[in-house]
């Protein structure tokens, strides 16, 4: 008998997510339009530019989706965490128990950390946050750009909404770029399989073209990638940008998966825009919805190397090194081995398994390295980071981390 | 001998009269508005239950009709407070049946873990009124048989870490990685393949066995080929519960590709899963299936309910076995696990599409992979198991991890192979099983 919506309750609004087929959305045509809106100022162009407001320093954000303790900071996880573990948490500040108390689910739980408020919309992203987000408190006080603040996400829960709010006298004239570069992959499959070419996609130059079909196309709404004003012109720069990822991707001959070609966007982004405030949503890990432990743990072991690899990127740029505080933590844990949700598979329950977990944090706002005991809560996070920013007026549930600081 | 009722004859009852009585005066109306999806949900599915759910919904649903409008109102008191609270009564929440739309309104409320546990009170209070009537059902012997198959490499050091020490691994003799029969499969029998009876043919002499107390939940063909095999001609009935992964092809990929045509829309999936529940399946199952209402419901609720029973064969056989516990709390549960393939490059992230037919390029076994999520699964079944009185006390769990030639034993005390030091040979550890399921006097609910 059950009645409670859990896993065995005949509802599983995870998977049906992950169902989610934008073939409908006729996206050749709207790519382009959704790259083209993007409000790329010329100046934004330019690479190198330093901050002339705020505190100059940068902000990148690394968002894993849901990780349990178990498989991550633990005697028999460490092992999936190479990186973190050994390169990069004897240089972090290391919060030990970072809670999420609101939904754990993933729109909201993003939103949260974004806004500092426990957000409960529509988890499938038809809303808006409704308190401001992070973006919008920055571009807001220092009339920063659009492409000063970015969020790149691999997760397909998200939609365009988690770059702006619906709060009054902000939203989303001071919202963020929002890609969805996995959506990209998803939706050149689709396409390839709806006109008959499917078999292109086992031949690598055949992959690549038909990615880059996908952004000529010009036809971006169902990618959910931010559209700001209107025409239907794609951003050379943007474009030259999301091709460069691309080519990457799919010539190294390296993995495939959603978050290599976050990563290599985010790198790009990074060497192009160098944005101020970046935050990179990797979701490889929630291949565990469909009982993959093997893969589940395989998303971890990716999401530990590309975090690393996003490190090593900022020591190596000129534009970020010694200006950047960065962070990782995951959204949520996922529910405990045994619980009436399935364990691993989901992430419903009210547990410490569900709702703890960790963060490292990196760089210029870390004064020493240690390890902080006392828990602190997901909405702590955006007036963190605002304050880092130079932005210390957040409206939020949360408290500042004293230990960030600039 | 078993009893001749078939699974169809089964699903054509009516509900029994004390419970129809209980609706026509109202008890619908009196419940609260959270309950009511639920609740209407198994009424009109009542020819779809389980014989066991079946009791356990007319006992829940008996023991609030017989309540006063006052002892009703405190039962219900925190969940109407919170349904205010929340305002349930603005929401377009489904009181017909459960929808995902539900489901997304209750867990994105602030009060939603209150309201969760007030429902749990309920339920408990309900279980602890049932608790006091005479049961049956806890007494009788069960086994629950597990096979890692011998192509899955495990790691001796760490296969059983997991299990935290719940019960010991005991080492099969002269077990040989390339024999033509998996150890599970020799532990069926059947009259052909070995000596004696095997275990289908025991369950079936077993007195007032329902039809649901045996099931075989197999990632691919060959357990379920080898009881369907055993059928003696003539039989109309089948020995057990059978559902093969790989025999289900057709209805999973039906299946699949509806959901491949789901919105990002919360009203759109309601949509799909509201025409999947209407669509007549019994084209796309196999004969076993088709022919048997009640366990065709139960993979249309299985696939509907997620958790990878479309996408992987070892996610498949552990919520399939995990909701057989829950809905029917069979005597007998014998599960074996396989091999899923490696994602394919580029097109694995489309991951509702047949990735055979999307991808030419070939499908190659993630072996190494396919082990640990066995691992893990298998732990699973038992935890699932583990949470209900009925598998507290007497059961056997087997858990066979043949690349080992090991067997993973949880048991009581009284099951000999417990306690035994040297290794065992599989027809000694067949027949010890036989034996303590022979040894089973227990009534069905």
């Amino acid at each position: 008998m059950n009645l409670i919506p859990d896993a065995g309750s005949g509802f599983c609004p995870s998977d049906a997510r992950e169902s989610v087929d934008w073939r409908r959305r006729n996206l050749l045509r709207l790519i382009g339009v959704m790259l083209a809106r993007m409000n790329f100022p010329k100046s934004a162009f330019a690479g190198g530019r330093q901050g002339t407001d705020g505190s100059g320093q940068r902000v990148i954000a690394v968002i894993f989706g849901g990780v349990r303790r178990a498989e991550t900071f633990s005697t028999d996880g460490i092992e999936n965490i190479p990186h973190l573990a050994n390169d990069l948490f004897p240089q972090s500040l290391f919060f030990r128990d970072v809670r999420n108390e609101g939904v754990t689910a993933h729109f909201n739980a993003i939103s949260s950390v974004l806004t500092g408020n426990w957000q409960h919309v529509d988890d499938w992203g038809k809303l808006p946050p409704t308190t401001p987000t992070l973006f919008e408190y920055f571009r807001k006080k220092f009339g920063a750009e659009r492409s000063d603040t970015w969020v790149i996400a691999s997760n397909k829960a998200l939609t365009s909404q988690i770059g702006a709010s619906s709060a009054a006298n902000f939203g989303p004239p001071y919202g963020a770029n929002v890609v969805f570069p996995k959506q990209l992959m998803v939706a050149a499959v689709s396409n390839a399989l709806r006109t008959g070419r499917s078999r292109n996609m086992a031949d690598r130059a055949k992959v690549e073209a038909e990615l880059e079909n996908m952004l000529e196309a010009g036809n971006y709404e169902g990618l959910g990638w931010t559209v700001s004003d209107g025409t239907n012109r794609l951003d050379p720069r943007v474009r030259g940008t999301v091709e460069e990822a691309i080519t990457t991707f799919v010539r190294s001959g390296g993995p495939t998966s959603g978050d290599e070609l976050t990563f290599l966007v985010s790198r790009e982004v990074m060497r192009k825009f160098s944005p101020r405030l970046l935050v990179v949503i990797f979701s490889d890990v929630e291949v565990a919805h469909f009982g993959s432990y093997a893969l589940h743990v395989a998303g971890i072991r990716t999401g530990d190397r590309l975090a690393y690899e996003l490190w090593q990127e900022i020591q190596a740029n000129p534009d970020y090194r010694g200006k950047t505080t960065m962070v990782v933590l995951p959204e949520f844990g996922r529910d405990p081995d045994g619980s009436t949700t399935n364990g691993f598979f989901n992430h419903r329950g009210n547990t410490d398994s569900t709702r703890s977990t960790w963060m490292l944090a990196l760089g210029l706002g870390v004064g020493k390295p240690q390890v902080i005991e006392r828990p602190i809560q997901h909405v702590d996070l955006c007036c963190t980071l605002a304050g880092l920013l130079g932005c210390p007026s957040v409206e939020s549930q949360g408290k500042p981390l004293l230990e960030l600081r600039v | 001998m078993r009893e001749s009722q078939t699974v169809s004859s089964q699903a054509e009852r009516k509900l029994p009269p004390q419970l129809q009585q209980a609706l026509n005066k109202g008890l619908m109306k009196r419940l609260p508005i959270t309950f009511q999806p639920f609740t209407r949900q198994q009424i009109r599915d009542w020819s779809y239950l389980f014989p066991y759910e079946r009791q356990s919904i007319l006992s829940l649903l008996l023991y609030l009709a017989n309540l006063t409008d006052a002892q009703l109102a405190d039962l219900f008191r925190e969940i109407v407070q919170l349904e205010e609270k929340m305002g349930v009564r603005s929401w377009q929440f489904s009181t017909e049946e459960q929808t995902i739309l539900n489901a997304s309104l209750l867990a994105r409320s602030p009060y939603y873990q209150d309201w969760r546990k007030a429902v749990q009170k309920v339920f408990d209070r309900a279980e602890e009124h049932r608790g006091k009537e005479p049961r049956n059902d806890t007494e009788g012997k069960r086994l629950i048989l597990m096979e890692i198959p011998a192509r899955l490499p495990l790691e001796p050091s760490k296969v059983w870490r997991k299990w935290e020490g719940v019960g010991r691994p005991l080492k099969l003799q002269s077990v040989s990685p390339t024999a033509p029969l998996g150890l599970a499969e020799i532990l069926i029998g059947s009259s052909q393949a070995r000596e004696g009876s095997g275990l289908l043919e025991i369950m079936a002499e077993q007195p007032n066995v329902s039809f649901a107390d045996t099931w075989i939940i197999d990632a691919g063909g060959n357990l379920v080929e080898a009881a369907l095999k055993g059928i003696p001609t003539g039989a109309s009935t089948p020995p057990a519960i059978l559902i093969s992964y790989p025999r289900l092809a057709e209805f999973r990929e039906n299946f699949s590709h509806q959901i491949n045509t789901m919105q990002k829309d919360l009203a759109d999936a309601d949509a799909v899963y509201a025409r999947l529940r209407q669509t007549d399946v019994s084209p796309w199952c196999p004969p076993e299936v088709a022919s048997e209402p009640v366990i065709r419901e139960f993979l249309r609720s299985l696939y509907l309910s997620g958790n990878g029973a479309l996408i992987y064969a070892n996610s498949f056989v552990e919520w399939g076995v995990s909701e057989a516990f829950r809905r029917a709390r069979p005597s007998v549960v014998v599960a074996q696990f396989g091999v899923r393939s490696k994602p394919k490059p580029f097109t694995s992230v489309a991951i509702f599409e047949n990735q055979e037919q999307i991808n030419p390029l070939p499908a190659v076994d993630d072996l190494p992979g396919s082990a640990l999520d066995a691992q893990v699964m298998a732990l699973y079944i038992w935890l699932a198991a583990s949470r209900f009185d009925e598998y507290q006390r007497n059961t056997v769990c087997l858990c066979i991890a043949a690349s080992l030639g090991e067997v993973y034993v949880v048991a009581p005390p009284e099951f000999s192979l417990l306690h035994e030091s040297e290794p065992v040979t599989v027809d000694g550890l067949r027949d010890t099983v036989m034996q303590w399921i022979a040894a089973n006097q227990r009534v069905a609910p």
